[in-house]
């Protein structure tokens, strides 16, 4: 257990900037047989996804019921690759220098807005209008949840891949100057850089002021998305946190999912010299703190529903947690709060990399749960113009089209990831080679420490 | 631009303690003056006991007033105290060290400062014994467990022992330098309080264990008080605008802000008063700036929705009651003074490093805030109980009274003396913490530039 405590020292801070870039070509050159073939595994399941899509598009739009586990898929996708994205931005802004090698990890999950935005748009045929019903919209145009929230999404999917883009731009420049395959596209996506003083300036203020405005517009668009598709559909809901409650909950996914990636990429993606332990302390104590928030929040609406007990607030408090949906609640619950919590609040298995990857797996399951009794209940209610909920709609259980669709989901939310992959190496070249300049080893006493420039 | 100057142990203690060892005129006659006002309200209390609430502006239907207004606002400044030392140093944020002894101490006086505000709104003070333990169950004699109200207290109370508790495990390494370097009943003083700390690699790890304990303990404390202060308003079903969900986290963010601001304000005006250019230098009020904008925005972000969601139910009442705050005056104006002074100004303002790193711009925005959320903690709770009742006929309004804004003056110059005391008694920039920070200073040479670095604590 001793050895569990030790800090090692990072490999990283052994290698030279050459030997980073090196690595980082080959790497990128070649995918090599076993991604191809994990990626044709994925195309089978997003095929599948679409199987089922097409099963529920034989049942048309007008049974809202029918689309709520496909609601619920969707919710689960944006959420968590939209945020991930944020992980690299928060982490950047904070000047953390253990995030170098997990940036691009986190970036590179813009990529999958693109197919969380593909997925959003058959929704927008089965949300209802918003003649004499409450919303976010008040008076305004009947169509406007699926004018508005179309062009944020599809601003919010821009802005996350202009911001992969950006912080890539020296790290494509590298791979056009050395040579190898699809030329004629790194020099394009590289555009005239040559690393001048004022380039990489402009790099820096505007990965610094994108990530910002990234920030801002996710919790907009999570404010929009979670009233839009779940809030506004049942009558008598009116929970002022619920957006912020979305947001803080995709934030969590998001730090679960890059651990999750990290442990993949660390175990079978050749990374570990890399990505070591400090990056799963540091994002770990990141999701103790969430995992927190979030039972905060889910606390704080709870508690003022049921001390408030009109009839509307108890009629949403059995939809969303104590009838119909009690087993997703509680999965949902528990999963979320409690038991990544207990794993993640000893700092020896804070201290390793399948502690972190655990609970990153679990808060992501316990994400998923919390999606499908926010969503599926919302879309299941019949009638949304109704001042409060009548009587609480049974359960929608899954059928074979909502599973199929949730599997194509996942799968296809990992096969852009892992596509995306081939275009952006995975490894953030300049990052990690400007960490090699800001950080020395010194002797302190007696003791070994790790000196950390911190550049205004 | 770093503005760091390498100083021995011999000149930190001599600078830290200079509060404790000198004895200037000024600092008398500011401790007498704020003492005189002090007086004056315990006068201005007494004779509301004496007569009656009848000579406050309380009346039917709004009940509470500017005593719990400036309850909640005491309660909000106390939450700098945790930010700034159990947050940022569990984020290893280096530059906490000079912030963190001004926060605690502030964090303990604005606790008693506003468990006096309910205690005085009681009317007849000795009656809130009915309220604390042990209740008379047996005669059932006892308040309602189950309101917030009753939890208030205890929430209260048990954030005042942790922080006294926090502000004294931090103090120990401290009282033994001063212990050291006084004489006659003072050393007497030091040498107990200070346990017999001699430094040794054990008691500093004990003590950092403590530290990191009690910053982990305390946080889920910090968090609860102000939660339970905001559901003694969320939780009414009955009156307009309070019963949100969101009120818990609106509550503690703008906790944050008011008090992260009041720690600025409180720093600069020590600064000046006991030289510390040296301990609370430009970078330090440069970082909390933009602690304080990131702060802000969230705080920002969470009224929105307080906001937007009562406007949200289209409910009559709830929106004749967003109408009466935003348009109708008095109302008005406190409204928009108060998003004024506590965001639209100094945010923007705070944008630019000049800003940042002036003490005078700083000392203005920061005082700013405070107004603004004084104000905001107003508008939340008088304007909803004048609009109380459905019948118009016994809707009511309020007007604070003498002996109501006499009080309320008297707390700022309450907490201002207590400060002062205790600067008089124990240093308030941590000594050991400073000379740990200058232990962990460091630079790297990149090119031809040396940048600031730190060396890393695991």
């Amino acid at each position: 257990m001793r050895e569990l405590h030790k800090m090692p020292e990072p490999a990283l801070l052994n290698m030279t900037p050459q030997s980073i870039t090196e690595d980082a070509l080959n790497r990128h050159a070649s995918a090599g047989s076993k991604f191809w073939l994990i990626a044709a595994v994925l195309a089978g399941l997003l095929a599948l996804g679409v199987v089922g899509f097409f099963m529920l598009l034989g049942e048309g739009f007008d049974d809202r019921a029918a689309w709520g586990y496909y609601a619920a898929t969707f919710a689960y996708v944006f959420s968590v690759s939209q945020s991930a994205v944020l992980v690299s931005v928060a982490l950047r802004m904070a000047k953390a220098h253990w995030r170098r090698p997990l940036s691009r990890v986190s970036e590179l999950f813009a990529a999958v807005g693109i197919f969380a935005f593909l997925m959003m748009l058959p929704l927008l045929w089965v949300l209802p209008s918003l003649e004499n019903r409450r919303s976010l919209w008040f008076d305004a145009p009947v169509y406007s949840p699926h004018v508005w929230d179309t062009i944020a999404m599809g601003l919010l999917v821009i802005c996350g891949l202009g911001l992969l883009y950006f912080a890539a731009i020296p790290d494509l420049a590298t791979i056009r100057d050395n040579g190898g395959r699809r030329q004629g596209l790194y020099r394009m996506l590289a555009r005239n850089w040559a690393g001048t003083r004022r380039q990489w300036r402009a790099l820096h203020a505007g990965i610094g002021t994108l990530g910002g405005f990234y920030f801002m517009f996710l919790i907009f668009v999570h404010m929009m998305i979670s009233v839009d598709f779940s809030m506004s559909l049942v009558p008598g809901w009116k929970d002022a946190i619920y957006p912020a409650y979305h947001g803080l909950s995709g934030l969590q996914s998001a730090v679960a999912v890059v651990l999750v990636t990290m442990f993949v990429l660390r175990k079978w993606g050749g990374l570990s010299s890399y990505i070591e332990v400090d990056q799963f302390w540091g994002l770990s104590k990141l999701l103790l703190a969430l995992s927190l928030l979030w039972f905060y929040f889910w606390w704080a609406s709870f508690f003022t529903y049921w001390y408030g007990r009109t009839p509307a607030e108890q009629a949403v408090l059995k939809l969303l947690m104590f009838d119909s949906y009690r087993p997703a609640f509680f999965a949902a619950f528990f999963l979320c709060f409690p038991i990544p919590f207990l794993v993640l609040m000893w700092n020896v298995v804070r201290k390793t990399d399948w502690g972190p990857s655990l609970a990153g797996v679990i808060v992501l399951v316990g994400t998923f749960f919390n999606m499908v009794r926010l969503y599926v209940p919302a879309f299941s209610v019949e009638d949304p113009t109704l001042h409060a909920l009548e009587h609480v709609p049974p359960a929608v259980m899954p059928g074979l089209p909502d599973v199929l669709v949730i599997v194509g989901g996942l799968g296809g939310a990992a096969l852009f990831y892992m596509l995306a992959t081939r275009i952006f190496p995975i490894t953030n070249i300049w990052e990690l080679k400007e960490g090699l300049l800001l950080q020395r080893v010194k002797t302190l006493l007696k003791t070994e420490v790790r000196v950390l420039a911190k550049p205004e | 631009m770093q503005e760091r100057v390498r100083l021995t142990d011999a000149e930190i203690n001599r600078d830290l303690l200079r509060s404790i060892m000198e004895n200037p005129l000024w600092y008398w006659l500011l401790v007498g003056a704020l003492g005189s006002i002090v007086l004056v309200a315990f006068g201005a209390a007494a004779y509301m006991f004496n007569q009656g609430l009848g000579v406050t502006g309380l009346n039917r239907p709004v009940m509470w007033g500017f005593f719990i207004t400036n309850f909640v606002f005491w309660i909000g400044i106390s939450h700098a105290g945790v930010m700034l030392s159990a947050i940022l140093r569990l984020a290893q944020a280096e530059w906490r060290r000079p912030a963190t002894r001004a926060a605690e101490v502030l964090t303990v006086f604005s606790l008693m400062t506003a468990m006096l505000m309910p205690l005085i709104h009681a009317g007849r003070p000795w009656r809130v014994f009915y309220w604390v333990f042990p209740f008379d169950w047996a005669r059932g004699i006892y308040p309602n467990v189950r309101s917030a109200l009753v939890w208030d207290p205890a929430a209260v109370f048990t954030y005042l022992t942790s922080s006294i508790l926090f502000v004294y495990i931090a103090l120990v390494p401290d009282l033994a330098v001063a212990r050291d370097r006084t004489t006659g009943w003072r050393h007497i003083m030091y040498s107990i309080l200070s346990l017999g700390w001699r430094g040794s690699v054990r008691q500093w790890k004990l003590q950092l264990i403590a530290g990191i304990l009690l910053s982990a303990i305390i946080l889920p404390i910090f968090v609860s008080v102000h939660s339970i202060v905001s559901w003694d308003f969320g939780m009414a079903v009955a009156v307009e605008g309070w019963h949100s969900t969101v009120f818990a986290p609106y509550f503690v963010i703008g906790a944050v802000h008011s008090g992260v601001s009041g720690v600025v304000t409180v720093m600069i005006i020590l600064r000046s008063f006991f030289k510390w250019q040296d301990y609370i230098r430009y970078e330090h009020l440069d970082a909390l700036a933009k602690l304080l904008i990131v702060v802000a925005t969230a705080w920002l972000f969470f009224f929105v929705l307080e906001f937007f969601f009562g406007l949200y139910s289209e409910e009559a009442p709830e929106i004749a009651l967003r109408e009466m705050q935003v348009f109708q005056m008095p109302w008005a104006a406190y409204f928009a003074t108060f998003l004024i002074a506590s965001y639209f100004i100094p945010v923007p303002l705070w944008l630019f490093k000049k800003v940042r790193r002036s003490i005078g711009w700083m000392l203005f925005t920061t005082i700013l805030v405070n107004i603004g959320m004084w104000l905001e903690r107003f508008i939340i709770i008088v304007p909803s109980l004048a609009r109380k009742q459905n019948f118009s006929f016994t809707w009511g309004g309020y007007t604070p009274s003498a002996v109501e804004v006499i009080i309320i003056g008297a707390t700022f110059a309450m907490v201002s003396m207590l400060v002062l005391l205790f600067a008089k008694v124990f240093p308030l920039i941590p000594i050991g913490d400073t000379k740990e920070g200058v232990v962990l200073e460091d630079s790297i040479q990149v090119g031809k530039v040396s940048v600031p670095a730190i060396v890393r604590e695991d």
